[in-house]
């Protein structure tokens, strides 16, 4: 067998660690490992360099260091951005992320329907919110679909409620939060342009190391701390710093800030060409989510009559990785909770793939993945006589 | 062409089977059977990797692939048995249980109405005319786990790696680069493992600390936690410290008192005679010598069966009442039946 092509296609899963990321990392586990809770002047030297991580990452979001809470990665974030709900209730969507929706379950929460593009509809959230609302919490791309939220014009709706609030006299504070992982590279995450008051990232999605993330808040957010400790993060979140990966992460939240704009066009034209292959190459392929309003990076597309499981199996046999959010035994035999909230039918979300290009996708990958895909469809195709 | 339904676990034997079929011609449908899949403490249970491991063994071979789920009739079947038979201060098999209830025949009766000529399985046997023959691998013979397999149930199933041994399985899951080849060998009872039966027991089964007492002397020597948790004959997971080894040599379910002795050759648990009862024949014998097993890979014993009384030529240890005495006319496995006492 000759050596073959390996190509990865599944960037909303994990991305691999930029070697730029890697090299800041490198001096803090051995030479500068010191907490940085320490009084001498190594220990000093690295609390310096966490704040200057601080103040980095702050600055590619636009928001003032101290209001940055360093968490390990985003479903902790996510579970402490929920805290904000005080003693009111969630808004949130049936598309949401496992790690919101059962955080949300923790507490008094509505969910809202979304479109079959998995769209949310502005309207849907001014009807529910009521005066005992406190917390709307609504991803910034979804993670399946790529489908990119209206969070500009929720955040309006928002201020107008809160305005509304304000005039009649009820206190009760309404807050934004959005899960803005998987849209590092891709989206401006610039925080007043979002107009949200609680924000999510996570290194793990934007080439930084895994289990870093960080939980910005709006000075005035009530957060209820959920681990306990020394008071590290201003004492919302206790723990020594985890340094190198801080670190790491501000570089690469640099290098995506950096790269924003060229980045999205390449992977859009790469993603726009792996779908016209795939459509020309399958006639019963059917593309899923929002046309327009999409991840660059993201392709989510159905063969219906197809297990989608036996997909990966193939395709990982010719070294092409893909995800799938259906029916899968890895996702213990049950069907994506997203494509059951946009109403895809059963066979066409167990026909479903999701691929998802990065930094290091390029046109070679391009054509391989397509034609590989496109075999293992016809193969399948002439097994079942579909 | 013949339709043959594979049961597929997700290990190296099973993808083997389904591969030496596919070769042979055979019109192949993988199945994994979903028997269980709730995690213990302590212990993740791996269904959803084995099921993944299964399929992608599957895709493959390029054969068709289906789950069916029988963890219903699992729990009721074969779990139920095992708990009732432990709180009985017994020592059940659930393995034999689980291929007479669930392998050989809700499986078998499933793929029949799915449209099975055939199953297979990957166990270590074979068949002729529906009678049950010991495997050409000797160390890996697996009949003592078929016998209570019915002679119907056996007309209708191929055991493809009868004629092999282990390593030439190993062998073959390489060679055609299977992704199982090199996966690690499950042990003991499937879904609990081992070392699991203890902590799957407490879950079900309420249990109180009691004495551990020398059966000689009647001095108590130390205390247990649970009288389930001890078999005839066992040495190990005594917490009585010092000198010679105790072995237990008998429980009292209602005292909850477990007897150990330190004389390995006492009349407690070497036994001559065993009474039988569900008795159960693949082939009847024709003479009244036959060989017995008493449990797994145990060596045969020459013995003579008088109705549900077998008389061994000499003396076994630690037959433990639940477990099962297995018959053989030399390399035909018989049947047998389940140890009284």
């Amino acid at each position: 067998m000759t050596q073959q092509q390996s190509v990865y296609l599944d960037y909303a899963a994990a991305t691999p660690v930029d070697e730029r990321v890697l090299a800041a990392m490198q001096p803090y586990f051995c030479d500068r490992f010191y907490n940085p809770s320490s009084p001498y002047a190594p220990s000093v030297q690295v609390r310096r360099d966490v704040e200057d991580a601080r103040h980095r990452i702050a600055q590619t979001i636009g928001v003032k260091p101290a209001d940055v809470i360093l968490t390990a990665g985003a479903t902790e974030s996510i579970n402490l951005a929920m805290t904000a709900v005080g003693d009111g209730e969630i808004i949130t969507s049936t598309i949401e992320h496992p790690a919101v929706l059962e955080s949300a379950k923790q507490y008094s929460h509505t969910l809202i329907d979304v479109s079959s593009t998995g769209l949310i509809d502005v309207d849907d959230i001014v009807r529910t919110i009521t005066p005992n609302t406190q917390l709307v919490s609504i991803g910034l791309a979804n993670n399946e679909l790529g489908t990119i939220q209206p969070v500009r014009r929720i955040a309006d709706a928002i201020q107008r409620e809160r305005d509304r609030r304000s005039q009649v006299g009820e206190s009760r504070p309404l807050w934004l939060h959005t899960d803005a992982s998987q849209g590092v590279g891709q989206l401006d995450m610039t925080v007043s342009r979002l107009g949200v008051d609680l924000l999510t990232l996570n290194s793990a999605k934007c080439y930084g190391p895994k289990q870093v993330g960080l939980l910005w808040r709006a000075p005035g957010v009530q957060l209820r701390p959920i681990i306990h400790g020394g008071g590290q993060e201003a004492g919302v979140r206790s723990g020594t710093e985890n340094v190198p990966g801080v670190i790491g992460f501000a570089t690469a939240l640099e290098i995506a800030a950096r790269t924003r704009n060229s980045e999205t066009k390449r992977l859009q034209e790469l993603r726009d060409t792996l779908q016209r292959h795939i459509e020309s190459g399958i006639d019963i392929a059917e593309i899923n989510g929002h046309q327009k309003k999409r991840l660059a990076g993201h392709l989510h597309v159905s063969v219906p009559g197809i297990d989608a499981e036996r997909f990966v199996f193939m395709l990982e046999s010719v070294g092409v990785y893909v995800a799938t959010g259906s029916a899968c035994a890895a996702n213990h035999g049950t069907r994506s909770h997203v494509l059951e909230a946009v109403g895809m039918s059963a066979q066409q979300a167990d026909g479903s793939l999701r691929l998802t290009l990065g930094r290091h996708t390029d046109d070679a990958a391009i054509e391989y993945a397509a034609e590989q895909i496109i075999i293992a469809v016809q193969s399948e195709r002439d097994r079942i006589g579909l | 062409m013949t339709k043959v339904f594979v049961g597929m676990s997700g290990g190296v034997d099973s993808s083997v089977t389904a591969s030496l079929l596919v070769e042979h011609g055979y019109d192949v449908v993988g199945v994994y059977m979903k028997n269980w899949s709730q995690d213990l403490p302590g212990m993740k249970c791996p269904w959803a990797e084995d099921l993944a491991d299964a399929k992608r063994v599957a895709v493959q071979l390029g054969i068709d692939f289906r789950v069916f789920d029988f963890e219903n009739k699992y729990r009721e079947k074969v779990v139920q048995y095992m708990i009732d038979e432990y709180r009985a201060g017994r020592t059940p098999n659930p393995d034999i249980m689980c291929n007479q209830e669930v392998k050989f025949k809700l499986f078998l009766d499933t793929a029949l109405e799915q449209g099975a000529d055939m199953i297979a399985t990957g166990h270590y046997a074979r068949t002729r005319d529906g009678e049950l023959l010991r495997a050409h691998d000797e160390n890996k013979d697996q009949t003592y786990f078929l016998y209570r397999v019915t002679s119907d149930a056996l007309r209708q199933t191929i055991f493809p790696l009868g004629d092999y041994t282990k390593d030439e399985v190993r062998e073959m899951a390489s060679k055609r680069k299977l992704f199982t080849a090199t996966k690690k060998e499950s042990m003991g009872v499937c879904f609990v493992g081992q070392v699991g039966m203890r902590e799957f027991l407490s879950q079900y089964v309420e249990t109180k600390p009691g004495n551990i007492v020398d059966k000689q002397s009647g001095d108590i020597v130390g205390r247990h936690d649970g009288a389930i948790f001890y078999t005839l004959g066992q040495r190990h997971g005594l917490d009585v410290g010092g000198g010679l080894p105790y072995y237990v040599v008998g429980k009292d379910m209602d005292a909850n008192v477990v007897y150990v002795s330190r004389d390995l050759n006492s009349q407690e648990i070497w036994r001559d005679k065993i009474e039988l009862e569900s008795i159960h024949w693949i082939s009847k014998p024709v003479v009244d010598k036959v060989q017995v097993r008493t449990r797994h890979r145990a060596p045969l014993v020459e013995a003579t069966l008088d109705a549900t009384t077998l008389h061994l030529a000499r003396s076994e240890r630690a037959v433990t009442p639940g477990q099962s005495a297995v018959l053989y006319d030399g390399e035909r496995c018989l049947g047998g039946g389940i140890v009284l006492h």
